[in-house]
Formats: C-alpha cells, sequence, structure tokens
C-alpha cells in the first residue's frame, strides 16, 4: 500500500469556487458592467426570480451536513490561498482548476453572450489570480461551444499561457451533441495545440431539460450526471470524433466508472446491427471509447469489487486519472485510490498521478 | 460433378442479388451472385443462428468525411453485403467477416461457374 503524500498526485478536477463579483470585474462589456448593476451579487441568483444561469434542483450542501475547511463552497468565494491549503490538507501536488460556477451554463439556451462573457472574465481572473504553475496549480480552459468564434477567441487567449493545460466542455445540456460537426473546428484546434480535451458532467439540466419533476438532488445527480456523459460520449465515439482527429486526448470526468462497462456493451451491440450508422469507424465503438481517459470521481468503492475490477480491466488503468472534485460535495481524497485492494502499487501510481502528468503534459 | 462439388444450377438463372439456399453436409449455404460474381456462405448468423443470407444484398454503405466542418457524407461504396433479417448482423460476401467486427466471421466458400453451370467447392 502506498502513502499519497509520497507519491506524485495530480486532481484533474479541482472546482474553483468562484464568485461572480470575482469574475465580473474581468468580464467584456458590456456584460462587465450589466453584472456589477444587476443586484445579482456572488451567486448570481440574488434577486428572487432572475439569475446570470439558470439553477438546478437541490441543496448541494444538503442542508447544512456539508462543510469545507479549505473553500467557501457552495457559496463560493476562494482564492489561490485556499487552493493552496488544500492542496496540502489532500495531499495533492497538482491541480487542474475548473470554474465551479461554469458547471450551470448547459441551462443557458439563449443565443446570448452570457457564458462567452464569463469565461473570458473567468480566465483573465484565473491568470491574474489563482494560477502559478510553481504551485501547481493549473487550468482548464471553459469553452462556449455553442459558438464557434467565441471559442476561437478562447483559445487564442490560452494558446501561449503554459498555466492551462486542457480545455473543458461541460457535457449537460450540448445540443447538437459534442459529436457534430459543428465542434470539429474546436477539436482541430485543440489537436493541433495538444490540448486535451475534458469532457465535464454537470448537475443542471436533467430536471429543466430531459424529463421536468424530480424532487430531490440524490434523484438529479445520481442520473444526470450519467445522462449528461453517456449522450456525449456516445456523440463523440459515433460520429467518429477520435478517427477524424486522432492525435486528440479525449477525458471524461465526474461519473466514476461503473457506468462505462455497461455502455460500451450496448453500444458495441447496437453497432453489430447497424455498424453502417457509424461510417467512420473502423472497430465496434468500445474500442474507441476505451482509449478516452476517465477521471475516477465519484469512484464507487461500495460497489462489489468483481464490479470494479471488470471496469479496471476494460478501461485500462493507464487511461484512469484520479480527480478529487474538491470542494464539492462528493469530493474523493487519494486515498480512494490507494486503497482499492484490486490494483497492485504501480497502478495506484499511475492513477494518482502519472497518466495525469503524461496527458496533460505537467 | 466433381468430388468437392455441389452444383447449384445454371449460371444464368441467377440476377444480381439472387440467392440460392443449398444443403451442404449438415448445413445450409446461401449462394449469392453480386455484381456478376458469386459468393457462397454459410446460411447460419453467428449473432443468433438467423438465416444470413436470406436478407438483402447490398453495397455497403460506407461515410466521407470532406474535413473539419465538412458533413459526412454516405454513400454505397464498393464492397458487396449480404444482411441477416433477424437483426441486421451483415457480411462481406468476399470474405464471410462482419463489417463492423471481423471477429465475427461467418464461413465462406468458393464458387466456380462451369460450362455455365455454378458449383459450390466443399473441400
Ligand atoms: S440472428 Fe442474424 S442478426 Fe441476429
Amino acid at each position: 500500500m502506498i502513502d499519497p503524500a509520497e507519491h506524485l498526485v495530480v486532481d484533474c478536477d479541482w472546482h474553483y469556487a468562484d464568485t461572480f463579483d470575482q469574475i465580473a470585474p474581468y468580464m467584456p462589456e458590456p456584460w462587465k458592467t450589466k453584472f456589477q448593476n444587476s443586484g445579482w451579487d456572488s451567486t448570481g441568483v440574488n434577486q428572487g426570480l432572475s439569475a446570470f444561469f439558470p439553477t438546478s434542483t437541490g441543496n448541494r450542501s444538503n442542508y447544512g451536513k456539508i462543510d469545507r475547511e479549505f473553500s467557501d463552497y457552495p457559496q463560493g468565494g476562494d482564492e489561490k490561498a485556499d487552493v493552496i491549503e488544500g492542496m496540502e490538507f489532500l495531499d495533492i501536488d497538482a491541480t487542474l482548476q475548473i470554474s465551479h460556477l461554469i458547471l450551470a451554463m448547459g441551462g443557458v439556451t439563449a443565443d446570448d453572450r452570457r457564458v462567452e462573457s464569463f469565461i473570458k472574465g473567468y480566465i483573465d481572473y484565473m491568470l491574474a489570480e489563482v494560477l502559478d504553475p510553481a504551485e501547481g496549480i493549473y487550468g482548464l480552459a471553459p469553452l462556449p461551444y455553442h459558438d464557434i468564434d467565441a471559442s476561437m477567441d478562447v483559445l487564442d487567449r490560452i494558446e501561449d499561457e503554459r498555466a492551462f493545460k486542457g480545455v473543458v466542455m461541460v457535457t449537460a445540456g450540448a445540443s447538437p451533441p459534442l459529436g457534430n460537426r459543428k465542434y470539429d473546428p474546436i477539436y482541430e484546434r485543440c489537436e493541433a495545440l495538444g490540448l486535451p480535451v475534458v469532457y465535464h458532467t454537470g448537475g443542471s439540466g436533467l430536471d429543466d431539460y430531459v424529463r421536468a419533476g424530480y424532487e430531490e438532488m440524490i434523484e438529479t445527480h445520481t442520473l444526470g450526471f450519467l445522462e449528461s456523459n453517456m449522450s456525449q460520449i456516445v456523440s463523440v465515439a459515433c460520429q467518429g470524433v477520435p478517427e477524424k482527429f486522432p492525435d486528440l486526448d479525449i477525458v471524461f470526468m465526474e461519473s466514476g466508472v461503473t457506468y462505462l462497462p455497461g455502455l460500451i456493451s450496448r453500444l458495441d451491440e447496437e453497432y453489430l446491427k447497424r455498424a453502417e450508422e457509424a461510417p467512420l469507424l473502423d472497430a465496434p465503438p468500445g474500442d474507441y471509447i476505451s482509449d478516452f481517459y476517465f477521471g475516477t470521481q465519484p469512484l464507487e468503492e461500495s460497489a462489489r469489487p468483481d464490479l470494479l475490477e471488470i471496469c479496471f480491466d476494460m478501461l485500462g488503468t493507464e487511461h484512469l486519472l484520479y480527480a478529487s472534485d474538491y470542494p464539492h460535495w462528493d469530493y474523493d481524497s487519494p486515498n480512494i485510490i490507494t486503497d482499492l485492494p484490486m490494483l497492485d502499487d504501480e497502478q495506484r501510481k499511475d492513477i494518482l498521478g502519472r497518466n495525469a502528468s503524461e496527458v496533460f503534459g505537467l | 460433378m466433381s468430388d468437392g462439388e455441389i452444383e447449384v444450377g445454371a449460371a444464368d438463372a441467377f440476377a444480381d442479388g439472387d440467392v440460392e439456399i443449398i444443403e451442404v453436409g449438415r448445413v445450409e449455404v446461401g449462394v449469392i451472385k453480386a455484381d456478376g460474381e458469386f459468393y457462397a456462405l454459410r446460411n447460419q448468423c453467428p449473432h443468433d443462428g438467423g438465416p444470413a443470407c436470406e436478407g438483402p444484398v447490398e453495397k455497403r454503405l460506407v461515410g466521407e468525411w470532406g474535413g473539419p466542418g465538412e458533413r459526412v457524407e454516405q454513400r454505397y461504396g464498393d464492397d458487396s453485403i449480404v444482411s441477416c433479417p433477424w437483426h441486421g448482423w451483415s457480411f462481406y460476401l468476399e470474405t464471410g467477416e462482419h463489417i463492423g467486427d471481423d471477429s465475427y466471421v461467418v464461413p465462406s466458400y468458393d464458387v466456380v461457374v462451369r460450362d455455365g453451370v455454378v458449383y459450390v467447392q466443399t473441400d
């Protein structure tokens, strides 16, 4: 058994608990001024009946049960010092920061500049105030992928910034799904820049635009995260993104691992019956999906050990990336990986840090 | 008929896309004409035992990608396939391989046409 404190630990999914008050001064106009005059305040919702980003069902702190020592999550307002303290607490050497607030972007269906403005502000804010490669604090740049020109602006902005190690596409709400040719220019550019695409699921959406009426977060969080990732995995694989852009590294984040054998098996079964509908593929889609990388969190450590073993075997431990999701309510510490009895120490070290170090070029 | 051959019938009785099911020992074999060529495949689908040769004989649909942002255009390619009518598994007539996963193969047989008569070779 290894001690995470003695080995490289790279956290591929740390959520910077940002606030709109922090980001708004960095947004491009007119949103810089509009937001500051909006009355929405730090959470972006503080005006009763309206909000900057739509909200979703449930209470993330589980009605006061969840508390974070090194973050102001869920309200937001973290600073670089909070991140450093939290990393020390969890024995994490390097983190890839992902905005907490951007995870709600999937709920924005209007053709306006809210998402783009938030992202541009977030990137400038993070570069100015938080990211610091010397401290192991790196970033992933969210993309306003519904707007290809705006996404290209973001890629222009980060391409020479060595603190940004990849991009994020929030899987919740992406319509058309992310295998569509519309997104090809993004993939082409990321492939050329050597930036991995991290597809990050999101809690918003299931209750808003898939099926209304869920009452509790245990329902929407269990299902919504899976639905969002599964939708995009199927689209990205079947539409041949890995064939079109063979050097693009594809990472899916934050739905654990047990959903993947089921999804792969079902998709491959369909493929045998309808192979012509995925004409760019040279092999069953599962062969491509098992070349993707997957964040481990929230790892289903309560699952039957033999099920986890099958998951690791199908996906390959060289394709798994430790992710804490800190400070979110269901975060995993590195011990989640080191405690797994079915892994050997080399596999634990791969998952904890070595794989990510290679994928993200840290 | 010589040893190791089974006579199927007159070649000119086949139109393109026609299938004739014959018995070879204890198994059924589909003799198929496509693009003027004859093929013979075991008429038993590796999926669930369906009559693999009794579905449509077509060209395989292929996709061509014109580059980033372009649609993947579909067209019928050069390879002839037959699709099992039970659930659609499709096999190349040339090799018997499943079109999406070559680890599934329907056994194939050589076919000769001599003096206007089609024979399946069973050796
Ligand atoms: S039995 Fe042939 S496709 Fe199912």
